[in-house]
């Protein structure tokens, strides 16, 4: 009788009511006053969807600043794709491969003898699980100290409000945030044509967890998470071969002459490159893997052997299953979430940072992100610039560069100068026997102000944060030339190509 | 005289301190396009999302995001739709919206009362 009385044209879902925060004053309305405007389950300040590098520190900070903070993650570690499957681990592997490469091939003409050298695999993946782990339990530490709720579960949007999460350890539970931070970071591209296994075909995840070393590698796409693991690959043994659709490796970043140079010195390690080449498709019904090649514009075709392919073209924004369609939130035609300044989406309390939206797929652009977003919500004014944010590639020699290259500059028609210093001519490098490379500055014409800095050499990773000082201070070269560097070290080739810039080197 | 003109060719570096950081006084928080975004241009959705929705007061307010709290809730504006425009509640959160009944409930109400002391 009383559903024909009073009917529903939508049968809602029954909300449930787990505990009641309102105590009635008396027994009589204990359990009766349900029905009233007093809140029934505790909001979150801040519900973060991803415990990645945007995600945690975005976390970490909220709850530095007092906020109630949630962060969902459904890996089961924290610290995404960078610390779990990306970044951490292929930096694992490259310094260990690159070690054992060095051991292997250059270590006579150091006065240095050595035995019957081999490779441990297994020994190896360890040693990178071992940081691995290392590092998401320190992620998981720190939320205990700045108390962030960890939610290990796949998070969905309910509502504007309300995130429902399946549990990694099987059930559902929702939560509710007064704001949301959508840091759901990014997938590999796949190849249209091959299917991934993550053992024959594979991305950069299954690259780092090879079980042996292949005999043949075929790595389709040059950018920077490409050319790692084929630096990785060949150090152990492989016969790599690199496929890249445009004319440079690197990626469009990279400043040409640089790429040039670093194409070269991988060359001389023994990578094949095929560039302006075009994959046309892949066959992988055989125990071994045929890729079709032909030239980018047409034309000449070729045919690639290989026992694992590696597809490296790119990575694509994670929203799968987020349950965007449920708040109307609209992505690019990339996938990305558009998102304002303040990082907001169309809904000014859902706000995006990370891969998942627009800029660079960096963790440190990431981490940037994450800071300036909980300030816009805790102070009303956060700070990222784009415009100095640094790459680096981790091959060896590592290639870093932070603000505009040649390239850049000349379509769009600004006038600047530049300035070289290679590393053959630092005393340090000299004394490593590793004079590989050179350290390239661009500045403005007419006011020196510096406008990029490319670096391909030894330890150019850790020496571009001086440079990405310098562009974030609006600095000039001769200021960088002015300022006193420690003898004998790397970054006095950083001081001399400054030096060469506005006036002349002096070692060179 | 030399010792002025030794001075007056010091060379002035680029970089300067500014002094501490500051949150500045004036910020302007209606959305604009994000510095990193390609297309350069923010779709409509966001200018007629804030024309239509309500949080903790009407969001087309460019003064409204200085700080969670910054200002007490009745500087924030009535809360009545604009002129010629209406709410309807399944629009609100959901704290606003009727509550559905639980099967204790409808018993309630079906036995007058009596399977609540059952």
């Amino acid at each position: 009788m009383f559903r024909s009385v009073l009917p529903r044209a939508v049968p809602r879902q029954l909300r449930p009511v787990t505990q009641s925060t309102f105590c009635a004053p008396n027994i009589y309305f204990q359990g009766r006053l349900r029905r009233g405007y007093a809140s029934e389950a505790e909001e979150k300040d801040l519900v973060i969807i991803g415990g990645g590098v945007a995600g945690y520190v975005a976390a970490i900070k909220a709850g530095q600043a007092g906020l109630k903070v949630a962060c969902i993650e459904k890996r089961g570690s924290l610290g995404g794709t960078c610390l779990n499957v990306g970044c951490i681990p292929s930096k694992s592997l490259l310094n260990n491969s690159h070690l054992y490469h060095q051991i292997l091939h250059d270590t006579k003409n150091r006065g240095i003898e050595v035995g019957e050298v081999k490779l441990n695999l297994e020994a190896m993946m360890k040693a990178k699980e071992t940081s691995v782990s290392g590092l998401t339990k320190g992620i998981e530490f720190l939320f205990k100290k700045n108390n962030v709720e960890y939610i290990k579960g796949t998070g969905a949007f309910q509502d504007e409000h309300t995130i429902a999460v399946n549990l990694v350890d099987g059930g559902e539970t929702s939560v509710k945030g007064k704001n949301i931070f959508i840091a759901t970071g990014s997938e590999a591209t796949p190849f249209p044509g091959l299917t991934i296994d993550e053992k024959k075909v594979i991305t950069s995840t299954g690259a780092i967890a090879l079980q042996e070393v292949p005999k043949k590698l075929v790595v389709i796409g040059g950018g920077i998470i490409g050319l790692e693991m084929a630096s990785v690959w060949s150090r152990l043994g492989s016969e790599v071969t690199v496929v890249e659709y445009l004319g440079q490796i690197g990626g469009p970043g990279m400043d040409a002459e640089i790429a040039k140079q670093t194409q070269k010195l991988l060359g001389k390690q023994g990578m094949k490159f095929k560039l302006n080449t075009k994959v046309v498709s892949g066959d992988d019904s055989s125990e071994t893997i045929k890729i079709s090649t032909e030239a980018a514009k047409g034309g000449k075709e070729d045919v690639l052997d290989a026992d694992v392919v590696l597809v490296a073209i790119g990575r694509r924004p994670y929203t799968a299953g987020l349950g965007l369609e449920n708040i109307g939130l609209e992505t690019d035609e990339r996938g990305r979430l558009i998102i304002d300044q303040e990082y907001r989406t169309k809904i000014p309390h859902i706000r995006s940072i990370g891969d998942v939206t627009f800029g660079p797929m960096l963790a440190h652009k990431a981490e940037e992100e994450a800071v300036a977003a909980v300030e816009y919500l805790t102070k009303g004014y956060g700070h990222v610039n784009y415009g100095a944010i640094p790459s680096v590639m981790y091959t060896h020699p590592e290639v870093a560069w932070v603000g505009q290259n040649e390239q850049e500059l000349k379509a769009a028609g600004v006038k600047y100068k530049v300035g070289t210093f290679p590393f053959s001519a630092n005393s340090r490098a000299k004394t490593n026997l590793d004079t590989e490379g050179m350290v390239k500055f661009i500045s403005d014409a007419n006011t020196d102000r510096i406008l990029g800095i490319h670096i391909v050499g030894p330890n150019a990773g850790e020496m571009i944060a001086e440079g990405t000082l310098a562009l974030e201070y609006g600095a000039s070269s001769e200021d960088v030339a002015r300022t006193s560097h420690a003898h004998p070290t790397l970054s006095e080739a950083f001081k001399e190509a400054a030096m060469s810039t506005y006036d002349k080197a002096i070692h060179y | 005289m030399n010792a002025t003109r030794v001075l007056l060719q010091q060379r002035q570096p680029m970089i300067r301190f500014l002094g501490k950081r500051a949150i500045p006084s004036q910020v302007d928080h209606t959305p604009h396009v994000h510095p990193a975004s390609p297309s350069q241009s923010l779709p409509d959705s966001f200018a007629s999302y804030r024309k239509k929705a309500q949080q903790h007061g009407p969001l087309n307010q460019s003064s409204q995001y200085s700080t969670i709290g910054g200002r007490p809730g009745s500087q924030l504006g009535p809360v009545e739709a604009g002129k010629g425009l209406h709410f309807d509640r399944s629009e609100l959160p959901q704290r606003f919206q009727r509550l559905a009944w639980t099967q204790a409930e409808i018993e309630a109400v079906e036995s007058g009362g009596a399977s609540t002391y059952a």
